[in-house]
């Protein structure tokens, strides 16, 4: 390990010199000749029917070039799940029903934004309001207002049930009658979006020969493919959806956008590129933002802290649409149980239609919402058992090599060093102390520190399910990669080349890569599943390793030398013990070409995660294999909670975390930071306010996310538990999402710590803090 | 109704003809290509569209083009000479400052006219000038690193250049 050169180093972004010049490309700085603004049409009405819509006094406008409703489309549907079970459920623009305030209606793409705007002002739509709701619960009483109809395998008498998981082992009734203390809450979490800077937006130009180029900002070029051709009734093969560079994602890029279906549509309509960028207020208002849950979280455990059974019901408002709320559903099972040994499980998660907008993946998916109810909870067991927090974790800790209830197995476990090492670092058992007896006493500012711990998948079985990577050497030495990755900040391009540069020994610098590009790109697995690292990661390694076994098979004929023998450095090949005999990689191109009847030497890799598995596991009844790396972490937060406004500062941030083998240090320090910002932004500040449907503050005056002044002091211990090898497979893990949970409900413990009071409901509002400490009604 | 208007952006002057109501956001994007000024938001609330005006950071999304007349405009394109990267854009780098990179030119610009004035700035001189620059990627602290990083080395440029 200690001979690497490349991975695990702290090497600058490969795209950093064109983003600190401004000479990155992003999608909204396309211009193409010709090209015509489109604007989107969107429901007023959280509920209604179309009765009629009368484009003609749109269409007179000059310089409107299209006009499209649903009746240009072929009215076929699309979700960001599409199986058996959860067929496609959402029409690219809205057929004879609106649903949330927001619905794409119609599309107008004219020659300039003021011409296109004008056109939607004179586009008539009669609309029949119909009763409407918006609270979950109230959603699934049997006489709520019928948004689709409940879901067919459904048995209970719920209305509006969009998807149900149900999951269970060992025997919940008999463990918690067995156990010394059962315990039962109810969390909340809220409603926040992702925040992504660069807005959505979307370029499509449709040649005459009948090609789609698409520029979109998304997380994966080759699912936007799939889903546009099959919306528009076309091949795959005639839509090409290329890179450009990506303005922040966190989970709110990855399903089909409406602006992207239209600016395609549009844009065959008119033969002309057509661009579409949704303004701020659209994205607050009509875009997807996360998915608040509600937990019900009954534990029963034996005296010494040991988790015997956990019971939950969680409930989703996944909003008009199904989006990604079942996924959240079966995700929230899971997040709720990787990290502690529980051996008796009864689960069940309802997604519930509602008249809100469609909710999407957001970092964590699911996670920080469960792991703040799970963490809490924990904290209040250890204190009812006179236990502290830390031996409560490290009690019920999963360990190496462990089997999950569904066959998957956490290999190199690292939760028990991360638990061990953060609370060592931090003093948390003495500040835990100190500050529960300071908590009764009368100053105005109170310290508190608290855990939370969490767990993470990396890479699951969802189309693509699978990456590719083809590596092609130059006439001069040099190498390009094509990967079909997307760089969205995470850093892809950049590890993917670090790679490559360490299994052939070629600077990062010279390497070119070509990404992200349907057409000349082979597939990828895509930047929202977490298994970047390992699965593109993989397969870019197989693809170098063929390079090298080339290299050197054709270095061994050239210098008669044994191809065990040779050793590459620097873009060369030589003999071991004979520096002298020596070729460079231009000189063995140039033979190979010679020799090989024209090879110049390409490499293909592949890989796909759980090879032997057919398909990712039920959504319904999570069975099967849902991946095959998990990562872990332990957050401690230390706040400041001032009693007299009720304000919570977080001081300090402790991220320990068991993401397997960092191939970027730097990158990973990017991620763990971000993580822990958004996080504070989830605690303190962020918080998506609706009214019937509404958005209330749709900007980033009235939304507040973190700014300079909110840095937290964020700190990073890497429990290393994999390594890497050239020439060999490696399991690296998960580190860009998992890390928004556990310090979320480390923040609610440390503020429990601090003053005493327990919260059941995110955001950790001063109003909140106030009114436990009896200071307002 | 246009207006004829002349604009200095990184050392050229443009001629254009203009509507009004154009900002000077639209203009630099639209108009002259320098499409590295970026529109997070359209509404002042993000600072992705930061520009320098005779070196103060404003948002050119907020600012009307014609009243830019006579005002000195830098773009994050008229910062790098060629391949050289200035001390705020190699610090950006090496310290990991930098991933979407969507609010990196503002950013990059703000760090320069913060240089200018404070050369070795206090943090909480760092964090008000930057308080316009919403950044989702990096939790600010890489940024702050950066900045830190870039004032001890410009301050170390300006000893060298004196001892010259």
């Amino acid at each position: 390990m200690s001979d690497l050169q490349f991975v695990g180093k702290r090497i600058q972004r490969k795209d950093g010199p064109a983003k600190v010049t401004g000479r990155a490309m992003y999608t909204g700085d396309l211009n193409l000749p010709g090209m015509l603004v489109g604007k989107i049409l969107r429901s007023p009405y959280p509920h209604a029917q179309i009765l009629n819509i009368d484009i003609s006094r749109a269409a007179q406008v000059a310089g409107v070039k299209a006009i499209i409703t649903a009746h240009d489309t072929l009215g076929i549907k699309h979700g960001f799940v599409e199986t058996p079970r959860y067929p496609a459920d959402q029409f690219p623009l809205a057929m004879d029903r609106v649903r949330f305030v927001g619905e794409e209606v119609a599309a107008v793409a004219a020659t300039d934004p003021h011409t296109a705007e004008e056109a939607l002002s004179l586009i008539q739509v009669d609309y029949a309001p119909l009763p409407a709701v918006f609270d979950p619960l109230e959603a699934m009483r049997p006489d709520a207002p019928e948004i689709h109809p409940s879901h067919p395998k459904v048995r209970e008498p719920f209305q509006n049930i969009a998807g149900k998981t149900e999951t269970s082992w060992g025997d919940v009734e008999k463990a918690f009658a067995e156990s010394d203390l059962v315990i039962e809450n109810r969390f909340e979490s809220h409603l926040r979006t992702h925040g992504y800077l660069e807005p959505q937006v979307s370029v499509a130009s449709f040649e005459p020969g009948g090609k789609l180029n698409v520029w979109t900002s998304s997380q994966g070029p080759f699912i936007k493919r799939a889903k546009l051709a099959r919306t528009l009734g076309i091949p795959f093969s005639t839509v090409r959806v290329q890179k450009a560079y990506v303005g922040g994602a966190f989970g709110g890029k990855i399903d089909l956008f409406s602006h992207e279906y239209c600016a395609a549509l549009l844009s065959m309509k008119t033969s002309r590129p057509v661009k579409i960028c949704a303004s701020r207020e659209e994205i607050f208002a009509a875009y997807r933002h996360g998915q608040p849950l509600l937990v019900e979280l009954k534990t029963g455990v034996k005296k010494d802290g040991t988790l015997l059974a956990q019971q939950f019901r969680v409930i989703n408002n996944p909003g008009a649409y199904r989006g990604s709320g079942v996924v959240v559903i079966f995700l929230a099972w899971g997040f709720a149980t990787l990290p502690y040994r529980l051996p008796n499980l009864k689960y069940e998660g309802y997604a519930v239609y509602t008249n809100n907008p469609v909710r999407a993946p957001q970092r964590g998916h699911g996670a920080p919402q469960m792991r703040f109810a799970v963490e809490s909870q924990l904290d209040m067991i250890a204190e009812e058992l006179g236990l502290d927090p830390i031996e409560i974790r490290l009690k019920n800790a999963r360990r190496s090599g462990e089997r999950l209830p569904n066959g998957d197995n956490v290999h190199n476990c690292g939760l028990t060093e991360c638990i061990s090492q953060s609370a060592t670092h931090t003093e948390f058992l003495e500040k835990h102390k100190a500050n529960r007896s300071a908590a009764s006493a009368n100053e105005r500012y109170r310290r508190g520190i608290g855990m939370g711990v969490s767990a993470y998948f990396g890479g699951s079985l969802i189309y693509p399910n699978s990456s590719s990577v083809i590596i092609k050497m130059n006439d001069d030495g040099s190498l390009t990669m094509l990967t079909g990755a997307i760089d969205i900040g995470q850093g892809a391009e950049t590890i993917l080349s670090q790679i490559v540069a360490e299994e052939l020994k070629v600077p990062v610098d010279e390497i070119q890569v070509i990404a992200a590009d349907t057409e000349t790109t082979p597939v990828d697995i895509g930047a929202w599943i977490s298994g970047g690292a390992y699965v593109s990661g993989n397969a870019t390694r197989e693809a170098a390793t063929q390079v090298r076994t080339k290299l050197l098979q054709i270095a061994a004929n050239e210098l008669e030398a044994n191809p065990d023998d040779l050793v590459l450095e620097e873009k060369t090949v030589y003999v071991m013990g004979s520096p002298d005999r020596r070729l460079t990689y231009q000189e063995l191109v140039s033979a190979s070409v010679r020799k090989n009847r024209g090879d110049p030497i390409t490499g293909e890799g592949h890989w796909r995660t759980m090879k032997d598995e057919p398909m990712h596991p039920s959504l319904a009844t999570t069975k099967g294999r849902w991946s095959e790396n998990y990562a872990f972490d332990a957050q401690i937060a230390e706040v400041e909670v001032d009693t007299e406004t009720g304000v919570v500062r977080l001081i300090r941030a402790v991220t320990a975390h068991d993401c397997g083998f960092p191939i970027n240090p730097m990158l990973v320090e990017g991620q763990v930071d971000g993580q822990v910002s958004m996080a504070l932004g989830h605690a303190f500040m962020e918080e998506v306010l609706m009214e019937e449907g509404r958005t209330l503050n749709p900007n980033w005056l009235d939304y507040h996310m973190p700014c300079m002044h909110n840095i937290a002091q964020s700190e990073h211990i890497d429990v290393i538990t994999e390594s890497y090898e050239v020439g060999r497979p490696y399991r690296t893990k998960e580190v860009g999402e998992g890390l928004v949970s556990a310090i979320l409900a480390a923040i609610a413990n440390a503020v429990y710590n601090a003053i005493g009071v327990r919260l059941y409901s995110t955001p950790f509002t001063p109003e909140k803090i106030l009114r436990a400490l009896g200071k307002i009604k | 109704m246009k207006t004829l208007i002349e604009l200095s952006v990184n050392g050229e002057k443009y001629e254009l003809g203009i509507e009004p109501q154009l900002t000077l956001l639209e203009v630099l994007r639209d108009h002259l290509g320098l499409t590295g000024t970026k529109e997070g938001c359209g509404t002042g609330e993000c600072g992705s569209c930061t520009v320098l005006a005779d070196g103060k950071p404003i948002l050119s999304c907020l600012a009307l083009a014609a009243d830019c007349e006579g005002v000195p405009i830098t773009t994050i394109e008229g910062l790098a000479q060629g391949d050289s990267l200035t001390t705020v854009q190699q610090a950006f780098l090496d310290t990991g400052a930098v991933q979407c990179g969507f609010c990196t030119p503002g950013m990059v610009l703000s760090a320069a006219a913060l240089l200018e004035e404070f050369p070795s700035p206090t943090d909480p001189q760092i964090k008000k000038a930057f308080e316009g620059n919403l950044c989702r990627c990096t939790g600010y602290n890489k940024i702050m690193e950066a900045i830190r990083q870039a004032a001890c080395n410009c301050g170390q440029q300006n000893v060298q250049e004196k001892d010259k």
